[in-house]
């Protein structure tokens, strides 16, 4: 379970850009539920979802998922706590262009010192739970939207992590590619895993297999 | 005086120095800032970019330990090197004995070596915690190493200039020989005695260290490396050179004799030195090494087993000792 | 972590890196080819001079008068052969005549074909004369320098020295040194001990100099002292101090090299700072990446050591392998004469193959551990850059 208490974030503090992104953010996430973060552009949800992620570090506040304050780790068992427990499927997909789909997929499994084979066990069936294994040797470069964001999937379950932190995984995709990931987003919370999407695309409504949608404008949660 | 700093090596080794000592001096400089102002508690920026830095410091130390290690026998074999300019020098040893500062210099640089390889241990204990426990006692000990460093810098320049090339130094067959008047074995003991003591302290370190009792073990250790200083020196060497009259510690390390001087120093260095580190991090960090007992056996035991392997062959080989 | 994927990512990494490492890359070799270039001639020409120096016999005796060498009375050698310890001591002819046309010296050796030499140089040269032939008539064995400057001049069967009488002597060049020997012998002229006396004006009854051995290392402080009590107006060369001589004149020109090395190697350092640290956005956003994947700090600052110290390694191999070319195959065409000198006669020596491990290693040092240096500071302000930002 995810337990944010009291979460603060301010950029620039004390100098006269000062912007106060996250205000007292108080939230529970429930083990293996999916949650939708809606709100519009500079609501606060992406600097939500990193904070969560441990990619930026709050102001002030907690974050406690299973018994542990991840808020304040520091870097080596931040990374350490990225790499076992967490994924993340971004807007822009953020893979290595000149590299093939399993080398960027493999790219995820090495702080974890797996051997050779173990990595290209676990590449493969991430690839195909992703649905991209019949390009597994193309580079990304060459990729449509949709494969790519297919790969960005593989490499954020090929650890099996337990999170999985989506930042406006649909933005770039169209209709069609929109509803193959909520597709495999079905899948993934079958397996048991804590979805969190932060987006404001109007495709996630009313999916039935969303179990709470949060509201954020201006940093804080309305109802 | 300009022929030493003109040899090849020499320039190599202050030039790597200086590099070295450039590095450090901005891990100093970011290490007060450190100790000044870490609070792990506090999550402001301010925090979190005296964690970055940290990141430098602790880089630029594992690095300069590194190059440290490569520079250390690469010191013993410029000094070689300079004993065919110097009048009189054979060997290292004569290069270090020309002026006072030669053995304060080497005993600083295994002190350094010593130093380096503490704070590293306890670099990677305070990395493993979440909170960062040692940080501020870490740093503060690297600026005490950095003052080390600084010394040995200063000395290694007193040192260098003032090798005279016009006045000849004793040899080793002089400094150590069997009629010198220099350093004499300790407590006046005879070679054999000397000897029966040295493998008695072993077999007691490698109780000590079994029982994993600290502080007697510490001490049993030092004292193992007191009197294996000397039964190398006296005795153990003759049957590297295999000759009764030659001792010294230092012509080991040359090419005729395989190099075998650095494995045998290195070796004896190591097993000193995880011993000293089972007793020396708990003080610091209240965190038992259970490891370094380990290391500290298995480095002195190939330490003693390369020196009676020499005894061993000659005898072997000659159907008689020395 | 060391598994093929990493290496697989660290290699991709540098071929998508190219255009950021090959200047660094080029440089490096050039750098690397120069000093190792100096480093090989010195030592090869250290071994040789040595070699030849240790030919030598172990005491020269020279005739002093106000500080000026004058020629030394041949009977000067039984004097000095009495001494106890003293061995093989015999007279030594040498000198320069000067060549006018090319405005150049040709050194003369003058050797005694009939006694054993001890100079075991001249031993291996004469080898192979056939001695009755060449005393048949005044014949001399030119070095190859000299060879050249007769053919120049149309001197090709003999020569005829200019004596200071004004008369003219004929010697009849016999044979001509090989190639190998031109380190010591390039502007050599050998020729029987009278004849050259006679052309360089020595009177019958003197020499050049006087050499001895003294195979008892200890017993030659004594020595010096006796042979100064025999005859007190002479100047001793001992060979030890010659070779500390010659071992301190490489030095010194070694030293100067090396120390102008340095500066251009701080250069190098602050180019690599430079241009190390600039950090594109596609950096950072790969960075930002792997930081999001789980890699942490130590991790990246690993990745990014290793692959810019595989630039400079590679850099580093490459550039002794030219150098080694250079200077043993192509025999350093321009940089052994800065060593040598373009002093007197134009001095085309083989240079022969002489590397051990510790020059390898202190070049090894030398670059490395500079590059290394400069790298440090911009991998880590590449590690640690913040993740979130570099991927808005």
């Amino acid at each position: 379970m995810i337990k944010i208490e009291n979460l603060n974030k301010i950029f620039n503090e004390n100098t006269k850009r000062e912007f106060h992104a996250l205000k007292n953010i108080n939230l529970e996430i429930k083990n293996s539920s999916c949650v939708i973060l809606k709100g519009i552009s500079g609501s606060g949800k992406s600097t939500l979802l990193s904070i969560i992620g441990t990619l930026l570090k709050p102001t002030s506040g907690s974050i406690v998922v299973e018994n542990e304050n991840i808020a304040k780790l520091p870097d080596l068992h931040a990374s350490n706590f990225r790499a076992k427990r967490l994924g993340f499927i971004f807007q822009s997909y953020n893979l290595f262009d000149t590299l093939s789909v399993k080398d960027n997929v493999s790219i995820a499994l090495i702080p974890l010192g797996f051997n050779q084979k173990q990595i290209d066990e676990m590449v493969l069936k991430a690839l195909e739970l992703a649905n991209i294994s019949h390009k597994k040797d193309e580079l990304v470069y060459n990729l449509s939207g949709g494969e790519k964001q297919r790969c960005a999937i593989a490499r954020a379950i090929v650890n099996n992590p337990k999170i999985i932190l989506c930042d406006e995984p649909t933005a770039n995709l169209d209709y069609d590619n929109s509803i193959i990931f909520i597709e495999t987003l079905k899948i993934l919370k079958n397996l048991n895993k804590t979805i969190i999407v932060a987006t404001h695309d109007p495709i996630f409504d009313n999916l039935n297999f969303v179990d709470d949608v949060i509201n954020i404008k201006n940093g804080i949660i309305c109802e | 005086m300009s022929e030493i700093f003109l040899s090849n090596e020499i320039i190599i080794y202050l030039f790597t120095q200086i590099i070295l000592f450039i590095l450090l001096f901005i891990a100093f400089y970011f290490s007060t800032f450190i100790i000044k102002n870490w609070n792990y508690e506090k999550t402001t920026s301010k925090q979190y970019k005296l964690e970055k830095t940290s990141y430098l410091v602790i880089l630029i130390i594992f690095f300069t330990l590194i190059v440290k290690i490569f520079l250390f026998p690469y010191f013993a074999y410029s000094l070689d090197n300079l004993s065919h300019i110097i009048p009189g020098a054979m060997c290292a040893a004569g290069v270090i004995k020309a002026n006072n500062y030669g053995e304060i210099l080497l005993a600083l640089k295994l002190i350094i070596l010593f130093c380096i390889g503490v704070w590293l241990i306890i670099n990677s204990l305070d990395l493993k915690e979440k909170i960062y426990p040692y940080t501020k006692r870490k740093f503060a000990f690297f600026i005490f190493i950095f003052a080390l460093i600084l010394i040995e810098t200063t000395l290694d320049i007193l040192y260098l200039s003032n090798i005279s090339t016009k006045e000849p130094v004793m040899c080793c067959s002089v400094i150590f020989g069997v009629n010198s008047t220099g350093n004499k074995i300790p407590f006046d003991l005879s070679i054999s005695m000397l000897i029966g003591l040295f493998y008695l302290i072993y077999l007691l370190t490698i109780f000590t260290n079994i029982q994993k009792v600290q502080l007697i073990n510490f001490l049993v250790n030092l004292f193992f490396l007191y009197i294996a200083y000397y039964s190398v020196t006296y005795f153990f060497s003759t049957y590297i050179y295999q000759l009764p009259t030659h001792q010294c510690p230092f012509c080991m390390l040359q090419k005729e004799y395989y190099f075998i001087g650095y494995f045998i120093w290195s070796t004896l260095f190591l097993g000193t030195f995880f011993a000293i580190v089972s007793f020396v991090v708990p003080k610091l960090t209240n965190k038992d090494l259970n490891y370094s007992f380990k290391y500290s056996i298995f480095f002195n035991s190939i330490f003693v087993f390369l020196c009676s392997f020499y005894l061993l062959r000659y005898y072997f080989l000659n159907g008689v000792f020395l | 972590m060391k598994n093929s994927v990493f290496f697989n990512f660290l290699f991709l990494l540098l071929s998508k890196h190219k255009s950021k490492h090959i200047a660094i890359f080029i440089i490096s070799i050039l750098i690397v080819f120069l000093i190792s270039s100096v480093l090989f001639i010195s030592n090869s020409l250290k071994k040789e001079v040595f070699l030849t120096l240790d030919n030598q016999s172990d005491f020269i005796i020279q005739k002093i008068n106000s500080g000026k060498i004058l020629d030394t009375p041949t009977s000067w050698i039984e004097d000095f052969s009495f001494i106890n310890g003293v061995k093989n001591t015999q007279q030594r002819v040498y000198g320069q005549y000067y060549f006018m046309p090319e405005n150049v010296y040709f050194t003369i050796v003058g050797v005694d074909l009939f006694e054993e030499n001890t100079n075991k140089n001249l031993k291996e040269l004469l080898k192979i004369l056939n001695i009755s032939d060449f005393l048949q008539k005044d014949s001399m064995i030119i070095g190859n320098g000299i060879k050249k400057i007769f053919d120049k001049y149309h001197y090709f069967d003999s020569y005829d020295f200019k004596l200071f009488n004004n008369e003219l002597s004929n010697v009849k060049i016999f044979k001509d040194l090989p190639k190998e020997a031109n380190l010591v012998a390039n502007d050599l002229i050998i020729m029987d001990i009278n004849l050259a006396k006679k052309i360089l004006n020595i009177k019958e009854n003197e020499s050049t100099d006087i050499v001895l051995n003294v195979p008892n290392n200890l017993e030659r402080q004594n020595i010096k002292e006796q042979l100064i009590l025999k005859h007190s107006n002479i100047r001793i060369l001992q060979k030890e101090t010659l070779k500390k001589e010659y071992e301190n004149m490489f030095n010194y020109k070694g030293g100067i090299f090396l120390i102008l090395f340095i500066i251009v190697i701080f250069t190098f350092i602050l180019i690599l700072y430079q241009r190390y640290s600039m950090i594109s956005s596609s950096d950072k956003k790969e960075i930002g990446i792997l930081k999001a994947v789980g890699w942490s700090i130590k991790d990246i600052i690993k990745l990014k050591i290793i692959e810019n110290f595989i630039v400079g390694f590679m850099a580093f191999i490459i550039g002794i392998v030219i150098s080694y070319i250079f200077v043993y195959i192509l025999n350093a065409p321009i940089l052994k004469n800065i060593f040598i000198g373009f002093s007197n006669i134009q001095n085309d020596f083989i240079l022969n193959p002489n590397i051990d491990l510790s020059i390898i290693m202190t070049l090894f040092l030398f670059f490395i551990i500079p590059f290394l240096s400069a790298v440090l500071i911009p991998v880590w302000k590449i590690a640690v850059i913040d993740a979130n930002e570099s991927m808005k």
